[in-house]
Parts: C-alpha cells; structure tokens; sequence
C-alpha cells in the first residue's frame, strides 16, 4: 500500500484526537508506519484543531502532512474546515457534517466533498455524542480503504473502556453504513 | 540490545523513560506543551514508591527537586520556555552546589508566553546558559519519538557523572506526535545505570568539594551522617562560604573543566548520507525530520544532501562539525529560531558562509521549504 494521508479537522473538545491516535496504533500493529500529529491552539475547547493521520509501509520522517498532498479529509466544523481544506489534493475526499461545515460550489467543483450527518448520528442513532469519532474513523477508514477493519476495531476497543465497547461498534458499523451510501 | 516497541508521544515516553531510569521524585507546574511529562509520571511514581507533587509555581518546582537531587535521589521537573526563564535561578544554584537533576524542557514560542501550543527550538541558547555566571552546560536534544526516551535515560547517568543539572530538550512537536517507538528494555535500561560516587570514609574525613581539578563535587545524601554546607556562594572543600582567592577561581575552573575536559563521554551526534555528501544540512529535534525527508527527495533528484544532527547541543560536537565543514561547500543550517545554532556551527566551523534557513511563527518548516533552499545554495 501507498502513502496514506488524511486529515480529521473540528474544535477542541470534539474528541477528534482520538480517531488519528487509533488510526496510528492499528497500522503500527499491523506491522507497517503510523504517525498521528495534532495541532491546536491555546483556546483547549473551541478553537481549530487538525490531526494529521500517516499510514505508510515505509518509514516516516516528517511528522506533519504536506499541504496539497492530503487525500481525504472529514470536518465538523466550518472554521475548522476553511483553514485546513486547501491541503487536500485536487480530487481528493472531503467529509463534512452538513449541519456545521457549508462548502461553495467552487470547492464541490475541486474536491469529492460527501455531507454525512456525523454528529447526529452519533447523537441520535447510535445515542452518545461521544462516539462521534468513531463514526468519523469508520467513514474514513471506509473511504479510504486504509486498514482491515478487525485490526482497526481491535484498536479502537482497546482505546475506550469497556463499558462503551457495545456502543463504539454500533457506531462503527452505523459510520461504515453511511459511508457507503454516500459513495454509491 | 534487546528492544521494545511503545506506540506513545514524545511527552509520554519521556515520563517513562525518567521512571525506568530510578527517577524516584518529580517536582513541577503543568505547563504546555510539556504538561503531559507531568500527568504520566503522576500515575507511574506512586507505583514504584516514588512521589510527584504539583509544586505552587515553577520556582517551587525546580526548588523541590534539588531537594530530591541532595538526599540522593534521581528526580526530575519538566517545563516549556517561560518555565525555564523561572527556573534559570535555581538552575544556577544546582550548578554551582553541583546537584544531579534532570529538567525536560518541551519548547513552544517565545519569548515570554509567546505561543503556547505552537513549535520552536526558541531555547537553544537559553539552554547553554540558563543562569548567570560561568560553567559547562550539559544539554540533550531529542529528533525522535525513541530519543525522548533513551536522552532522558541517558540524561539521568550523565547527570550522576558529572553532578550537575542535565536539560533535555523536546519541541511541541516530538512531544505530541504519536507513533512507534523501538526503546531498549527496562532491564537493559536499569543495567546501565550507574550511581552517582560517594564517600565512605570516616564522616570527619569527608570534604564534599574537594576533589581533583577536573572531577565533579561527591555529594553523599543527605541525612546519612555526613555533613557538609550547601550554599550557592562560592565555597570550600566543606561548602562554606569563601573569598579565598585560589579557592574561587579553582572552583569555578573546575566547574567549566569537570565537564570541558571530558566531552567525548556526552558528545552524540548522527551522521545521515553524510558518506558521500556534497551539501551539509544542520539540523536537530523535530527539524532533523524534516530534513531527512528533503534528503529523500532531493537524492531522487540526484542532489547528494545529508544530514549531519547534534544529539547533545550543548556541548556542541564541534570538531566533528568542522571535520565535515572542512570538506563540504555547502552547509545549511536549518531551525525554528533565527539562527541560535547556526551561530554556533560558524564557531565551530570558522567559516561566516555558511547558510540559514529560520522560522520564528509556530509553524513547522516543511521537507519542500528545505528542499527549495538547498536549490537555491
């Protein structure tokens, strides 16, 4: 497998940390490279936050993903998504939570933008606002093709307590639903 | 030697890494980026009988740890750039009493509060004389997430060594990245631990700083039936204050030579496609990965670049510095300040050509900004 390179991008507080740290951990069990670089500013809850996620079998040096090199990237909020949007690749996919992030037509017209609800059916089907990163890793991981799926669940449980297990599959599985409406 | 994989950040391996090598104490204030260091050796201490305390302030924190440092024990405080301006005083005092501590310092902008979240290498210079007066500075930088771990183990011993302060630097960025690391065992770890010397002989007989011209004070801990006077004005072979002229200036010579004459036991550097290089890129902490990555790209171009990076800053690994400056034409050094150790890679070159590529506003320089420089050379 290439390069993987994805950018999840909301504000602080969202949890979407989380989902770059799994993404690494799984890959590296996997037996290849993952490297999870978060950037966020002095505002913890509120302010713009971008995780850069890189999967790759080779080893990774520069721990930041280069602007215009990026190939998928979910938001969950506008500010968010109008400071990151323009390192992804021209064609490259772009998630957004059509409730919060509101993209032009120019930027339809670069990228394969998809809207998917995340943060309501995190909210509402799956029923804890909590699991709305792993909605969002499911979606990613789905569109992206990027790592089994057993590994990436595995990876995921071991990162959250036991107690919401049987939550953080549904809404995997709920994640991996949409994403698969949304591409077909 | 046997090695384990960790997939962790920066600031987490370096809080472990302390732990494994018998850190028993921390004393500090959270403070971003480095507040991490702190929440990980909170939880690990207590479990091995050791103690961490969220001091008042940072003064309090690097007070309480050279507390630990005096009855013997290996301790450690971690900080950003504003914290170590607030500690400069107390590190001068564990220069000059010649107590063993370990400071990580997790760099973010400055100067003053600067940007609290964002990348710098800001502190280079700080780092080399962070209190006033003379002596010989020992300063570890890490360039990779392993690094955080084996600097601050190999912060620890060299500390003992040489009884005197060591600083680790991280920047925001290898303290927060996560991935995999490959770290020696915790038995290969503890193997390698050797304890600071003491004195054994009859407690009338014990002269703490006296001592051969280019050796560290031996420090027994305290509480044990061996006294001697703790100050930070200048002493005797007891500790007590003097003016005595030979006294003072032998004291402070052998500040500056305890460590001035016996570099080859903390230099560390890495050499990498320096073999057949003909351009010489500076680099050290997360800027190094930077640079390694351009190293790629600019060899695929057919330009023989390489990387030459100081482990341990301060002191510089000069002479290997001008080995490869000697030879090679082109030499960029590459860092997030204006040029703090570009200064020193002229030094130790004697050469004013050599090239800088800075940036001062949070932001990481990226492998394509290298790259384009080097063209440019």
């Amino acid at each position: 497998m290439a390069k993987t390179l994805m950018r999840f991008t909301g504000v602080g507080g969202q949890g979407v940390l989380l989902a770059g740290e799994i993404f690494a951990a799984a890959k590296i069990k996997t037996g290849g490279h993952g490297l999870k670089t978060a950037t966020y500013t002095s505002q913890v809850r509120g302010g713009p936050t971008v995780v850069d996620i890189q999967l790759d079998d080779q080893e990774i040096y520069y721990p930041y993903a280069n602007d215009g090199e990026i190939g998928f990237m979910l938001s969950v909020a506008e500010m968010s998504y109008k400071l990151f949007k323009d390192g992804v690749r021209e064609g490259g996919t772009i998630v957004v939570d059509p409730n919060l992030v509101h993209p032009t037509d120019e930027d339809r017209k670069k990228w394969n933008i998809h809207e998917i609800p995340i943060i309501t059916i995190a909210k509402e089907e799956v029923g804890n606002v909590i699991t709305q990163s792993v909605v969002a890793l499911a979606i990613a991981n789905t569109m992206m093709n990027a790592i089994d799926k057993d590994a990436l669940i595995a990876t995921m449980l071991s990162k959250v307590p036991a107690k919401v297990h049987d939550v953080n599959k549904v809404a995997y599985e709920l994640g991996e639903k949409y994403a698969k409406e949304a591409m077909a | 030697m046997a090695t384990r994989e960790i997939i962790s950040t920066g600031n987490e391996l370096a809080a472990i890494a302390a732990v494994d090598a018998g850190c028993k104490f921390f004393g500090g204030y959270p403070l971003t980026p480095s507040s991490e260091v702190m929440h990980v050796i909170s939880d690990l201490l207590p479990k091995v009988g050791g103690v961490a305390i969220q001091m008042e302030d940072e003064i309090g924190g690097i007070c309480a740890v050279i507390g630990a440092g005096m009855v013997g024990q290996r301790a450690l405080t971690a900080t950003s750039g504003p914290g170590m301006s607030l500690k400069a005083e107390q590190l001068g005092l564990a220069q000059m009493a010649e107590v063993p501590l370990v400071v990580v310092n997790v760099m973010r902008g400055g100067p003053s509060t600067g940007l609290p979240t964002r990348v710098s290498q800001g502190d280079i210079l700080q780092s080399k004389n962070p209190s006033h007066g003379d002596y010989k500075s020992i300063t570890f930088c890490a360039g990779s997430l392993a690094e955080c771990y084996t600097e601050v183990v190999r912060a620890f011993n060299v500390a003992d060594r040489f009884m005197q302060p060591v600083i680790v630097l991280l920047d925001e960025t290898i303290g927060h990245m996560h991935g995999k690391a490959d770290i020696p065992t915790v038995e290969d770890v503890q193997a390698g631990i050797v304890p600071r010397k003491t004195f054994d002989g009859p407690a009338e007989e014990y002269f703490p700083y006296e001592c051969e011209h280019d050796e560290p004070a031996v420090l027994n801990p305290m509480y044990q039936g061996y006294r001697y006077h703790f100050t930070g004005l200048h002493h005797d072979k007891f500790g007590y204050p003097t003016e005595e002229i030979e006294t003072c200036r032998k004291l402070i010579q052998r500040l500056e030579d305890k460590v001035a004459l016996h570099e080859d036991e903390v230099e560390s550097y890495e050499e990498f496609e320096m073999e057949d290089a003909d351009v010489m890129i500076v680099a050290y902490g997360s800027v190094s990965l930077a640079a390694k990555e351009s190293i790629r790209h600019l060899r695929a171009e057919g330009i023989k670049a390489g990387l030459f990076r100081p482990i341990t800053i301060w002191p510089s690994p000069a002479a290997k510095i001008k080995e490869h400056t000697d030879k090679i034409k082109k030499v960029l050094v590459v860092e997030l300040n204006i040029g703090q150790y570009h200064g020193e890679v002229q030094r130790a070159a004697a050469r004013l050509d050599i090239e800088g590529l800075f940036k001062v506003n949070g932001r990481p320089i990226s492998p394509y900004e290298i790259v384009n420089k080097v063209k440019e050379l």
